[in-house]
């Protein structure tokens, strides 16, 4: 009941959003390429996605360090990365079903969205989801070493939230973006985990630049897999456990 | 009891609240490294509504009749008070925690109100990102979009504030209420109907009839911003009346909001009976 409220929550942007989009595009046909009919699938889709690895994952994970609970977590014989990454799949497991739910049913009772380009793009767009979701579990297990430092495990929480949903392109297509805001969020990885499924999903990325967004996607998720290992090794050699 | 005992009892409630506040937002401070990741954390979270507004506007010169600097004052007028009643009274948040633990017992033994100890158990000094942001946005918006500043617009602007304030506050601590009948502590509901003051962000007009209805009638935030922002920009609807009853929506909530907490403190038995 609680994750379904949660995720409902995100859900009001996707009510202003639309209601913001609708009054934009009664004076044009498209914006940066896009028509309203993409953009109200790209809208309702984006935040479906964004609400996979939601706020539970990332305070389980923040929590297992913060309350000294770690200790327990490194008598096990387990690459400790890995699994949190698991716990972060079996989570997901339920957030998934209960947003894809509620996408199904917005989806057809209110917005009308349009289905995948192609039957290709249809599969390829669940690739780019999966390796969109191991980005995600990734970057937020990063920002979670933080709390090796920190008790404001909110703060971290937040900030995280807003630099995803901004530079994942959750709150607006990349191709919208000003300038310089533009080019950074294109080459970070964070346009994996929303952007990338969604250009292939609309058929926006076709031929070479459809294989250039899944080889910086999966370059992106290889560096990111190896370097978050890393520096958890850093991280626990540095610091003290709490309350030890 | 006579005028005069009245203020001075008044005055010292204040000092009061004053001193508490005062010793909740050193607590804060003590901590250097998660007072500054509190405020990069709120910062970064109300800077990517921002981003969006921006983004938006690089795209359309309009938002349903209204300019991106008329945009930002309403963004200005909904920032100010939250980011107030986060640094003055964020201690209805955990209402909710200290009824489910019994430990609310220990604030009804004490000489203070109870709602004064509730909304003085938390200041949370990340409110200064948001209020910084929001008098920016409001001083921007106001010049930008070339609006006539008149003395009684100022008076208008001020009492408009301080009655958001009052509303937020009064909601803060009705929201969170629902800990004295629900007695699990993880309810959703609360933070639900407290985020839809995001809706108040954006000019009214775009908004289906439901959502109208929703943030006028059932959440009131429209009248945080919306209506204050027609009487201000000179706005020509028929609704514009409406920007002068926001201190009588405050009036409203707040007696309501003191008759449920009077219920609350009766109904309330303390934990294991």
């Amino acid at each position: 009941m609680t994750t379904l409220f949660n995720i409902l929550i995100t859900f009001i942007w996707v009510f202003i959003l639309y209601a913001l989009w609708d009054a934009a595009f009664s004076e044009t046909g498209a914006i940066a390429g896009y028509s309203w009919d993409e953009m109200r699938t790209y809208i309702l889709l984006a935040y479906g996605i964004n609400a996979l690895v939601g706020w539970r994952v990332a305070s389980q994970m923040m929590g297992t360090i913060r309350t000294g609970e770690i200790t327990r977590e490194l008598t096990r014989p387990l690459n400790y990365r890995s699994t949190q990454l698991a716990a972060a799949a079996g989570m997901s497991v339920v957030e998934g079903l209960i947003s894809l739910v509620l996408i199904l049913v917005l989806g057809t009772l209110l917005f009308d969205v349009q289905p995948p380009d192609s039957p290709v793009a249809a599969a390829l767009f669940a690739v780019a989801l999966l390796a969109g979701f191991v980005i995600k579990a990734l970057c937020i297990f990063l920002i979670s070493l933080l709390c090796f430092w920190t008790l404001n495990s909110v703060g971290l929480m937040w900030a995280q939230q807003a630099v995803i949903s901004v530079l994942s392109g959750t709150l607006i297509p990349l191709a919208m973006m000003p300038g310089a805001l533009r080019v950074v969020a294109e080459v970070l990885p964070l346009r994996g985990i929303v952007s990338t499924p969604l250009q292939i999903y609309l058929g926006k990325a076709q031929g070479w630049d459809l294989a250039g967004l899944l080889a910086l996607q999966f370059g992106w998720l290889a560096v990111l897999w190896f370097f978050s290992d890393w520096a958890w090794r850093k991280a626990f050699n540095a610091v003290e456990i709490q309350g030890g | 009891m006579t005028w005069s005992m009245n203020l001075s009892r008044l005055r010292g409630n204040a000092r009061l609240y004053a001193k508490l506040q005062l010793i909740q937002l050193r607590t804060v401070v003590e901590y250097r490294a998660d007072f500054w990741i509190g405020i990069l954390g709120a910062s970064l979270m109300h800077g990517a509504g921002l981003v969006f507004i921006v983004a938006l506007f690089g795209q359309i010169d309009e938002l349903g009749g209204w300019s991106a600097w008329e945009v930002a004052v309403l963004y200005g007028l909904t920032l100010i008070p939250a980011g107030l009643r986060e640094l003055f009274a964020d201690g209805p948040w955990l209402l909710r925690s200290l009824v489910n633990s019994g430990e609310f017992d220990r604030l009804l033994v004490r000489p203070v109100s109870p709602a004064m100890q509730v909304a003085t158990r938390l200041a949370s000094i990340h409110g200064v990102g948001q209020l910084s942001l929001g008098l920016t946005l409001l001083i921007l918006g106001t010049t930008r979009s070339g609006m006539d500043w008149t003395l009684w617009k100022a008076i208008f602007l001020l009492v408009s504030v301080l009655s958001s304030l009052g509303l937020l506050i009064a909601i803060g601590f009705l929201v969170n209420m629902i800990g004295f009948w629900e007695p699990s502590a993880q309810s959703a509901i609360p933070t639900a109907y407290a985020m839809l003051i995001d809706f108040a962000k954006f000019p009214l007009d775009i908004y289906s009839n439901v959502i109208k209805v929703l943030v006028t009638v059932v959440a009131p935030y429209a009248f945080i911003s919306y209506f204050p922002a027609l009487v201000l920009l000179d706005k020509e609807t028929p609704w514009r009346w409406l920007g002068f009853a926001s201190p009588l929506v405050t009036l409203l909530a707040v007696l309501l909001t003191s008759w449920l907490w009077r219920k609350a403190l009766n109904r309330y038995q303390g934990v294991g009976h």
